[in-house]
Formats: C-alpha cells, sequence, structure tokens
C-alpha cells in the first residue's frame, strides 16, 4: 500500500471524528457505550462471578427475593443470587454475541455485495433475487426455526442472528461497490490490467469501508434485540447469563406478580442503554458518510 | 390535522388524499372488529370453575397419561368400586356389592338397578365384562396392569364375574374407566384406532357425575352435569357445569381467583401460598398424595449411554451426597414440601420404608468429594473438573430440564452450582415433557429432573423400575434381577402385611442403587373459594388434595353457596379500561385539533 | 410473478430445514407412545421416507397445497387447527396495535418534520427512539406490572376473564379490556417506524420545487401542509404500513408470551419449548406467506393510491 494512500485515510479518519466529536448525539452514544464496554471487561473487578451461583448464593447467607435496599446494590432473585452480578456478567454476553454476531452479519453481508457487485451479470443477478427472498423471509421466525434446530449456545445464537441478518448489508454494499465502479479511476486501474482481486482490494474495499463501518454499528442494536428475544423465549444458552436471560428467568420465577422490580428493570435498562448508543453512534456516522441521508436505522 | 376535518377540507379536491383516508378507515374498522375467538357459554348456569396450569395430553383414557386427562376420567367414567375418600378403601360404584371366593380368585359384582350411560343406553354386565376382556386382549397401557390376569364373564344383565389367573391383591378394587361398548365396539378391536380415538372428547358419553361437552386443547374443558348419573339417586344434579380453565401462566391463576374469576385452582407456586392465605375469602391447602419429584441418573440400560463415570455407583451416590435437597424444599416450595429418601409408590405413607441414617443421601459435598478421590476420579488437568481414573473423558454430564416444570429450570441452575462443587461439569439441554419421555427411552442424558405422582396399589410405580419396563415407563433406565424377583412376588402376596415388608425391601434396594434421587414428597398447592362452593373433601383424609385425586370425589359432593357461585365477575374495571381507550383517542383528536387552530394564529 | 417464486423458496427452504436436518420425523411423531413396527412402517411410506429426496419434496408440496401441515407434538392436533384457532387473536391485536401505531406514528412524524428542530420535534424524536430501542416483551412486562399488578387496573393475562359466562357485546367488552395493555405495548413499540419515516419523508418532500412555489404564492402554511406536502409524504407510509402487516403477525411472538395472549405468537413460543417441529414449520410457512402476501398488497395500493406509478 502507498504512503499516499495511508495518508488519505489518516486523513479521512480524523476529518470524521472531527464532525463525529460535534455531534451531541453521537459523543452522548459513543461515551454510553464506552461505559458498558467498560463495565464489561471490569465484570471480575466489579462483582464476583461467584455470586451467579445459586449453591455459593445460599452458602454465603443471601436473602431470598430481596429488594435493592436490603442487599445492595440491586438485591437478589428467587435463588438468592446477586442480581447486580448477573447484570454486570450478563453485560459480557450480551455484547459479546451483539458484536459477534454483527462481525458474522457485515462479512457475509459484505462479501455477497461487493462479488454481487462488482462481477455483475447473472452472478449478481443470482445473488441479488437471493437476497431478496431472504428479505422477505419475517427475520425473527427464521431466527427462532433455526436456533430451535440449531439448539441452545450462545455459538448458535451468533450464527443464527449473522445468516439471517446479512440481506440488507448485501444490497447497501452492492449500492456503493456500484457506484465506485462507476468512478473513472477504476476503469484506469482496469485499463493498466490490474487483476480483479486488485481492484477490489485497492480501490474498492477502501471505498466501501466507511458504509459498512456505519452499516455495522447499526447491525449491532438488531443483534444485541435478536439475542434478547430468542433468550427471552427460551432459546438462549442456559449456561451464559446473558440480559436477555435474566429476564427470562424473572418472567418465569414470578417476578413481575411479586413486583420484583429489581429483577427486570437493570437488564431491560442494559439492553435500552446499548442500543440506544449505537443507534445514536449509527445515526452520526451515516450523516457523516452521507449528509443527505437522514433516516430512521 | 384530524382525520375528519382533512376529510372535509379535503372534499372533492385531492383523489389521492381521499383515497388514503378510505384506506385507513377500513384498516381501522378491519382491525377493530376482527373477530375474536369467542366461547359460548349459556349465562344462567351455575358453573364451577377450576383453575390449572398443566395442559391434558389426550382424553382418550387408553392411552393418555397426564394427570389432567385422569381428573377428566375421574367425573366422565364411573368404575365398578369407587374409593373411599378418606383411605381409598373400595366401596360400591356402579357395583352396589361384591363377594369374593374362598380362594380369593373368584369376586362376582352386582350392578346397581337401572344403570344408564349419559345418552340413555342401558349399561349392563355385558359393558363391563367387555371393557375389561378387550383392554386385557388389546394390551391398553392404562389399564393392562390391572386387568392382565383377569377373565371376565357375564352371568346376568346385572351380575358379572371376574376369575384373576394369580393371586391378586388389589382385588375386589375394580377402578379401570369403562368405555361406552355402544360406541367403541367398531374400534375397539384395532390398537391404533382405539388408541388413537379422542375417548371423551370425541363421544361426550360417560356414565360418571359430569360428562365433557366440550375441550379446547391448551384451553378448558367444559363438563355437564350427568343426569343419568347413579349417585345422584334421582335428584336434580346439585350445580350444572365444571369449566376447567388452562392457566399458561400460574401468576395469572392466582390473580384469577383472587378475583373470583375461577372458584378453586390446582398447582399453583409456593411462592404464592402467603399471599393466597391472607385472603378472607380463599383456603389453601397442602394436598399430599404421594406425589414426588427426583433427579434421575442414567442407569445405562437404554441404548444411549451415560457417561462412563455414572455406570459406578459410588460416583451415583456421590452426586446425590452433592445435592442439597433441604434447600430446594427451603428456597422453591417456601416448607411447603417433606423430605424423601426413596421413592414414593403409593397415595398412602404406610409403603415407604425407612431408610438407615448412615445410608441416606445426606447433602454433604465433601463426603461426596472424597468418595469420588477414593474412586480414583481425579481433576488430573486443573480445570475444575474431574476425569476418569486412567485420566480419559472429563466427568461433564448433561443434564435434562423439562421445559414444561415450574422449578425445573431452577433446578437446572442449582444443578450447575451442586455438581461445580465437586468438580463435575453439567451442561443443560431443554425439553418439553414429551420430548424428554423419548429422551429417557433413547437413553440419550445423564440426568433429569421430573416427578411422579403414584396411584393407590404401589404394583404399577413399583412395576416400572422392572426390567420388562425398560423403554417404555422405567425412566431410571436401571434393572436389577432381584428387584424383579420381589417384584413379582409383592404382585400376587394376599397378606397385607407381608405385602408391605416385600415392598420395603425392593424399595431400599432401589434406594441403595443411587439411579433415583428423590428429592421431596411434594403436595398439590390447592385454593379454593369459601363464598361460592362448599363441602370440599380430601382423599385421603387430613393429608390429601381435595381435586386432582386419586377418584377426585368432591366434584360430586360439592354443592353450591347462595347466589354467588359461578358468576363470571366482569369488574367495573372493564369500563374503566374502555373509558381510558376512549380518552386516549380522543385526546389524540383533540390534540391534533389545537394544533391546527394554532397553525391558523401563526 | 416474483411473489410466486419467492414463495417457491420458502417452500424449498422449509422443506430443506425440516425435513434434512431432522433425522427421523416419523419416530419423533410418536415421543412417548408404544406403536407398532407396521404402523411407523405404513406412515414411512406414506410420507415417502424412502423415496429419493426429489419425491420427498413433491410429496410435501402436495401435502402443503391440501394444508396439511402435519400434527403438532404437543397437542397432537393438526398443525393447521392449531394455527387457525389462534389467527383470530393475533389479527385483532395486531391489526389494532399496528393501526393506532401507523395513525399516532404518523401524525408524530408530521409534526416532527413540521417544525423541524422545535422541542416538539426533539422531544418526538428522541421519545420514539426510546421506544423503538426497548425490547418490545420488556415494555410489556413493565406496563404489565405497573398496570396490573401495583395499580390493578387491567388483568395480568388472557383473552378473557376465566371461566366468564359472557356472550356478545358484554364478551366483545370483557376481550377489548383484556387486550388493552398488550396493544398499548405493541402501539408504542411499533410507533417510532412511522414517527421517523412519516418525518424524514416529508422532510424530502418539503424539499422540493413545487412546495416552495406554493409557499410563495402566499397560500397558507396549513393548506400547503395538508393539500400538498402530506399526502406525497404518506405514499412510503402507507407502503410501509402494508409491508408492516405482513411482519407484525410475527412481530408479537414474545409479547404474546409476556400477556398470555393466545394467537400465533404464543403458539410459536409454546411451540419452542417443545421443540414442536411440525408446528414451527407451519407456522414459519404462515409467516413467510403473510409478508410475501402484503409486499404484493403494498404495490397494489401503492399503484392504486398514486396512478403515475405503473406496476412493475
Amino acid at each position: 500500500m502507498t504512503s499516499i494512500a495511508m495518508q488519505r485515510r489518516r486523513a479521512t479518519a480524523s476529518r470524521v471524528w472531527k464532525q463525529f466529536r460535534s455531534s451531541r448525539q453521537g459523543m452522548i452514544g459513543l461515551g454510553v457505550l464506552l461505559l458498558f464496554v467498560l463495565m464489561a471487561l471490569a465484570a471480575p473487578l466489579l462483582a464476583d462471578a461467584r455470586e451467579l451461583n445459586p449453591v455459593f448464593a445460599r452458602a454465603s447467607g443471601n436473602p431470598q427475593w430481596a429488594p435493592p435496599s436490603d442487599f445492595p446494590p440491586l438485591g437478589t432473585d428467587h435463588i438468592r443470587r446477586s442480581v447486580w452480578a448477573q447484570f454486570v456478567w450478563g453485560s459480557r454476553v450480551s455484547l459479546f454475541v451483539g458484536l459477534a454476531a454483527t462481525v458474522l452479519t457485515i462479512l457475509i453481508g459484505s462479501v455477497v455485495g461487493i462479488v454481487s457487485g462488482f462481477v455483475g451479470g447473472r452472478v449478481d443477478a443470482f445473488m441479488m433475487r437471493v437476497t431478496e427472498w431472504f428479505l422477505v423471509i419475517p427475520f425473527l421466525p427464521l431466527a427462532i426455526v433455526l436456533a430451535s434446530v440449531l439448539g441452545r449456545s450462545v455459538w448458535n445464537i451468533i450464527f443464527v442472528i449473522g445468516v439471517t441478518s446479512w440481506p440488507s448489508t448485501a444490497r447497501l454494499v452492492r449500492a456503493q461497490v456500484l457506484t465506485v465502479k462507476q468512478r473513472l479511476f477504476v476503469d484506469r486501474a482496469r485499463s493498466l490490467g490490474a487483476s480483479g482481486s486488485h481492484i477490489v482490494g485497492r480501490h474498492i474495499l477502501p471505498n466501501v469501508m466507511g458504509l459498512i463501518l456505519a452499516n455495522a454499528t447499526l447491525a449491532v442494536p438488531i443483534s444485541i434485540l435478536t439475542e434478547t428475544t430468542l433468550s427471552f423465549l427460551g432459546l438462549g444458552d442456559p449456561t451464559a447469563a446473558s440480559w436477555g436471560k435474566t429476564l427470562e428467568e424473572a418472567f418465569v420465577n414470578g417476578a413481575m406478580v411479586r413486583n420484583a422490580w429489581w429483577y427486570f428493570l437493570p437488564a431491560g435498562l442494559g439492553i435500552l442503554a446499548v442500543v440506544l448508543a449505537f443507534t445514536l453512534i449509527g445515526r452520526t456516522l451515516e450523516e457523516i458518510a452521507n449528509p443527505r441521508l437522514i433516516r430512521a436505522r | 390535522m384530524g382525520i375528519h376535518s382533512l376529510w372535509s377540507k379535503l372534499n372533492g379536491e385531492s383523489i389521492l388524499m381521499r383515497r388514503l383516508v378510505v384506506l385507513m378507515t377500513v384498516a381501522l374498522a378491519a382491525a377493530l372488529l376482527a373477530p375474536i375467538a369467542s366461547a359460548q357459554e349459556d349465562g344462567d348456569l351455575v358453573t364451577l370453575r377450576v383453575g390449572l396450569t398443566q395442559d391434558w395430553d389426550t382424553l382418550n383414557p387408553t392411552a393418555g397419561f397426564s394427570v389432567p386427562s385422569y381428573e377428566v376420567w375421574n367425573l366422565h367414567y364411573a368404575t365398578l368400586t369407587d374409593k373411599a375418600p378418606d383411605d381409598f378403601a373400595p366401596v360400591p360404584g356402579l357395583a352396589e356389592s361384591w363377594e369374593t371366593s374362598d380362594d380369593g380368585l373368584t369376586v362376582t359384582y352386582t350392578l346397581r338397578e337401572g344403570l344408564l350411560w349419559s345418552d340413555g343406553e342401558p349399561l349392563t354386565a355385558d359393558d363391563v365384562a367387555w371393557n375389561i376382556n378387550t383392554a386385557r386382549d388389546q394390551g391398553w397401557d392404562n389399564m393392562i396392569s390391572t386387568v392382565q390376569n383377569i377373565e371376565a364373564t357375564v352371568v346376568d344383565a346385572r351380575t358379572v364375574q371376574l376369575v384373576s389367573s394369580v393371586p391378586d391383591p388389589k382385588l375386589p378394587t375394580m377402578d379401570v374407566y369403562l368405555v361406552p361398548r355402544h360406541i367403541w365396539e367398531p374400534i375397539a378391536t384395532d390398537y391404533d384406532a382405539a388408541t388413537q380415538y379422542e375417548g371423551a372428547d370425541a363421544d361426550g358419553v360417560g356414565s360418571g357425575p359430569f360428562v365433557v361437552s366440550e375441550f379446547t386443547q391448551g384451553q378448558s374443558v367444559v363438563m355437564t352435569a350427568n343426569p343419568n348419573y347413579w349417585g345422584w339417586e334421582g335428584e336434580e344434579p346439585p350445580y350444572d357445569q365444571i369449566i376447567f380453565r388452562l392457566f399458561d401462566n400460574p401468576d395469572a391463576m392466582v390473580a384469577a381467583i383472587q378475583q373470583g374469576e375461577v372458584d378453586a385452582a390446582h398447582g399453583f407456586p409456593a411462592s404464592s401460598w402467603d399471599a393466597l392465605d391472607a385472603e378472607e375469602n380463599i383456603e389453601v391447602l397442602e394436598g399430599h398424595q404421594g406425589g414426588f419429584d427426583e433427579i434421575a441418573i442414567n442407569g445405562g440400560a437404554a441404548e444411549g449411554q451415560p457417561h462412563p463415570a455414572l455406570l459406578d455407583v459410588n460416583v451415583r451416590a456421590a452426586i446425590a451426597h452433592g445435592i442439597d435437597r433441604a434447600a430446594v424444599i427451603e428456597d422453591l416450595w417456601f416448607g411447603h414440601a417433606e423430605p424423601l429418601e426413596t421413592l414414593s409408590p403409593s397415595a398412602l405413607r404406610k409403603w415407604i420404608p425407612e431408610i438407615s441414617s448412615d445410608s441416606q443421601f445426606s447433602y454433604d459435598p465433601d463426603l461426596a468429594n472424597q468418595m469420588l478421590d477414593e474412586g480414583g476420579y481425579m481433576d488430573s488437568d486443573g480445570d475444575g473438573v474431574r476425569e476418569m481414573p486412567d485420566g480419559s473423558s472429563p466427568i461433564l454430564i448433561r443434564h435434562a430440564v423439562n421445559t414444561d416444570g415450574d422449578l425445573a429450570g431452577s433446578i437446572g441452575d442449582l444443578m450447575v452450582g451442586w455438581m461445580g462443587e465437586i468438580g463435575i461439569g453439567v451442561t443443560l439441554e431443554s425439553y418439553d415433557q414429551d420430548a424428554l419421555f423419548q429422551v429417557i427411552i433413547d437413553g440419550t442424558y445423564d440426568t433429569f429432573y421430573w416427578g411422579w405422582v403414584p396411584f393407590v396399589d404401589p404394583d404399577p410405580m413399583l412395576s416400572y423400575f422392572t426390567a420388562a419396563e425398560i423403554g417404555n415407563f422405567n425412566d431410571a433406565n436401571w434393572s436389577d434381577p432381584r428387584y424383579d424377583e420381589l417384584y413379582a412376588e409383592q404382585n400376587q402376596e394376599l397378606d397385607p402385611d407381608r405385602r408391605v415388608e416385600i415392598v420395603h425391601e425392593m424399595l431400599t434396594l432401589f434406594h441403595d442403587a443411587a439411579v433415583y434421587i428423590p428429592m421431596y414428597l411434594g403436595p398439590d398447592l390447592q385454593a379454593y373459594r369459601t363464598d361460592t362452593f362448599e363441602g370440599w373433601v380430601k382423599q385421603p383424609a387430613d393429608i390429601g388434595p381435595i381435586m386432582f385425586s386419586n377418584s377426585s370425589p368432591s366434584y360430586a359432593l360439592v354443592t353450591p353457596i347462595g347466589e354467588g357461585a359461578g358468576e363470571g365477575s366482569v369488574n367495573w374495571l372493564l369500563w374503566g379500561g374502555i373509558a381510558a381507550g376512549v380518552i386516549i383517542i380522543v385526546g389524540a383528536f383533540l390534540a391534533m385539533r389545537s394544533r391546527s387552530t394554532e397553525d391558523e394564529r401563526e | 410473478m416474483g411473489s410466486a417464486i419467492t414463495l417457491v423458496f420458502v417452500l424449498v427452504f422449509n422443506f430443506f430445514l425440516f425435513r434434512v436436518v431432522q433425522t427421523d420425523p416419523i419416530g419423533s411423531l410418536f415421543r412417548g407412545r408404544n406403536v407398532p413396527a407396521e404402523t411407523i412402517a405404513n406412515l414411512r411410506e406414506s410420507f415417502g421416507l424412502d423415496e429419493p429426496l426429489w419425491t420427498q419434496f413433491l410429496l410435501y408440496l402436495r401435502e402443503t397445497a391440501q394444508l396439511n401441515l402435519g400434527i403438532s407434538y404437543q397437542t397432537r392436533q393438526p398443525v393447521w387447527d392449531e394455527i387457525v384457532t389462534a389467527i383470530p387473536a393475533t389479527v385483532a391485536l395486531v391489526g389494532v396495535s399496528a393501526v393506532l401505531s401507523a395513525v399516532i406514528g404518523t401524525i408524530g412524524g408530521i409534526v416532527a418534520a413540521w417544525r423541524r428542530n422545535s422541542w416538539k420535534d426533539h422531544s418526538i424524536t428522541s421519545g420514539t427512539m426510546v421506544f423503538y430501542s426497548m425490547p418490545d416483551f420488556w415494555l410489556g412486562m413493565i406496563l404489565l406490572v405497573g398496570f396490573a399488578v401495583v395499580l390493578g387496573w387491567f388483568p395480568v393475562g388472557g383473552i378473557s376473564t376465566a371461566g366468564s359466562s359472557a356472550t356478545g357485546l358484554e364478551l366483545l367488552l370483557d376481550q377489548l379490556y383484556h387486550m388493552f395493555l398488550p396493544a398499548l405495548t405493541l402501539t408504542l413499540a411499533y410507533l417510532g417506524e412511522y414517527t421517523l419515516v412519516t418525518r424524514s419523508s416529508l422532510l424530502d418532500v418539503m424539499g422540493e420545487d413545487y412546495l416552495t412555489v406554493a409557499r410563495a404564492k402566499g397560500l397558507r402554511d396549513k393548506v400547503v401542509r395538508n393539500r400538498h406536502a402530506v399526502p406525497n409524504a404518506l405514499l412510503p407510509v402507507v407502503t410501509l404500513t402494508a409491508i408492516n402487516f405482513g411482519f407484525v403477525l410475527s412481530g408479537a411472538i414474545a409479547v404474546e408470551a409476556v400477556f398470555s395472549w393466545p394467537g400465533l405468537g404464543k403458539a410459536t413460543a409454546d411451540a419452542i419449548r417443545g421443540p414442536d417441529l411440525p408446528m414451527l414449520q407451519g407456522l414459519f410457512l404462515l409467516f413467510s406467506s403473510a409478508v410475501i402476501v402484503f409486499n404484493l398488497i403494498a404495490d397494489l395500493t401503492y399503484s392504486w393510491l398514486d396512478p403515475r406509478v405503473e406496476q412493475a
């Protein structure tokens, strides 16, 4: 890679950051997100993982169904586990699944989009047909059906979200690739006898990267919400305490009728905050990448 | 911009706008008027409403197995002998009397006079004999253990004689459900046709106090009083119908009985005990009838094999010592369950043997660790999970979670914790009860948590752990020749005391094999309103439940109190809710209008 | 034509997912029952399981065309019967919520766009975004605890009062009373999408020339908005509504579970616990078909509303 290209990219990055910094919604989103990432990383410092174990919780004399006032900071659940520990450790699972599933989504979507847009012709027609089919199939039932057939584990959830949510990314990337392709410099590079992979790597990828990243930030909320819903419906990994699983357990064990708000409020608020943060960041990035674009996520 | 104001302003001006408004109106109207499922019920009937949380499987008495289905059969099908509410002793049912021969092998029953099916057909000795002989010949699952050695012959229209080929301690009790021959005859000789028939739901013809008139799986069963039931003795039935209402959410059932939407509730969560107990017009009770839950360990007799370590009885015993059953009784049952050491085979306590204290599986993780250490199951690679003595395959077991059980999820979480303390890894796998049944038959599990509610005679429960039941009811996947020998012996032992001794020996042997770790004797937690119906009876006396018991005598005995019974109370909050909805809609319109005027001012 | 091909794709997908992944569809039909080997053999034959895959596929198409979607494991009833029973409750709940959210959301979007960057715009936009960002079932849980458990104003679940003998209008009112909280949940959850789409669509339209001309001609602000801007901006919203109707059928899965609302969503949630694969397969087919049909309706509506648009 030439140093000129590097410089240009560095310049772009600093320009984007400058614009981003001036957006209030973007900075709020980033701040909230950093807070949660920090919490996830520092989980072992914030809460003893053994508090997730009902046997340990009982042995250490935790009360049952205790409100936050009796067992700070967030009370206990039906089998004496600390809700705070579930919240802190749950952020790890939820964020990890959300990010990993997004990586998979973006990977599939980008590959399909780039190949489709760059190769064109019959390949393009075929791939876009398949993409349209996947767009039409309702996303949540498809995810449910796949997860039911595959079984309950973190990796299956990631896989399920990845293979069900790529089509919109694919379409977006393809459109961008087509625009880039039209631009003169690609033609020039091709006329100089460059190979396809060279063109993709040197010219197309750098130009669609920004869009892919903006799209990724908007795909994370969907991944996180999907993980939450799947876990709530009992398709989550039974041994990985995500926020969605906390909500499921609260629901199943009668937290609502007992008005044990401390059991189900924190996890939901956590999801809300992280989803909102990603949405704000994504919208900001989108506006920077395409100032004319003012749209829903 | 209320739709109305738009409409008048745009009159004749914009086709697009008019069409938009038309479209929205049509959509709204369609949505509001969309048919909501409606049950057809007559408003004037006196109804006993019972809430429950477990679904029916099928109402076919030859094939179903769920407790709610048994409850329906108890009401729909009268039996030859009834069971006394107090102690299950045989009392006259369809038969008004009987005589047992000196050798105990022959019993001659005399039917009541003028018995009729609910459709008016006569119910005769012919019906009885045909039922017993057909069930035996066809091998109907739910009847076979009672009738397998019995030959029934018709003496005259009101007399039927039963001859057992072997001594049978269960006689003279004859409690198989009798189906109407005039309806069942065409299908009864084809096993598939008979077991796949919809039973009480398809024909609605029975001989008990109430017969099925409407069944919606997953929702409700409606049973109407049968005017031809012998027990009314020619009088009018005390009330018109029973509605069994299934609640998916046990908490919703608790709210329903509090608000008087149901008169009685079966199987409410222990966590709601205090709330219901505090209600003035609600009585709560622990109904013990021998029901218990267990954690079963795969004994290895099925095709699918458990983890090899589980084939060692010492490992199984160590697992048993690692399970804190007192914690479950305290935290999940809030103290409303009782400790149990071996399985409970009957609704009567006398069949449960005393297990000596030194062989009890007390909660003792240190002892469990020591036992595993001594067996050579060490954690050789330091990952917190023990391996086989030769260092191979870490002891990672698959615990099956029954998604139909209220406590199963919590037990699964606890299982992970308990086993973690003794160096055994656990993965959780979820199945509903049907799927779990298949998994057990296939043997593709290591442990699971489930429960039983036994019958009165211990024989069926005991039979489940014989070699013959592997692949069917033997959910321990374990057998022992000595156990099978004792089983055959008690099956024909006519001396009641000697039979108890044999059963005790069997259950002690079963306990020591450590394939079945009983968690507790779990009562049915039931509640009933004291202001709608009265006269509930417990079966068995004092400790038993008032419904969902072995022969469910309460329903024919309770009577409505005054006017209150059976009225569904749609309270004033309904109108409050509607008012709130109207206010929101009107408010939205007004808000729009005020914004319109605001615009005009600008 | 495009819809038909998509439908075929869904069928193929459905077939492979369940028939190929699942190892023994017959064995699992009889879980927990003692069934003679002969019966199993007969069933294998009628399912065509001994035939090559493409024959199996043709058999599957034939059965599906006759609405024979198999037998539910959990209830042992035909899947189609189970689905038909559950449809009205979902259509009523989801229909009411979809219409309410479309109407309220659109109005909110119009207000936000017309007063862009005003406090109204900011509060509407951020408010709807918050509802849009929370798990819908969690919102339902909170509303349920607040209004049903703590205040006791509404029932905690179900579609009608248990054991009530009400009929006719009284029953309908009872059902509407039970519908209130789940409908409120779904309305709030769907609101955001309509608001944001209407807002951006209207902002686009407002930038167009003829509106500027109309405003320059001195037409009153409100007239310009109602007569020119809004109708044109609503076109994409109508499409969104129609498409959403297809999706919302499946959108209420977790919310129906929270409120024990006996519709398709709860049927799905119940089927998951099994897993009751025939039921899931049938529901999946229904949900997918609904989306395809409503996409078609969206296209047709669009061209009816705006005759300038030629049908593709």
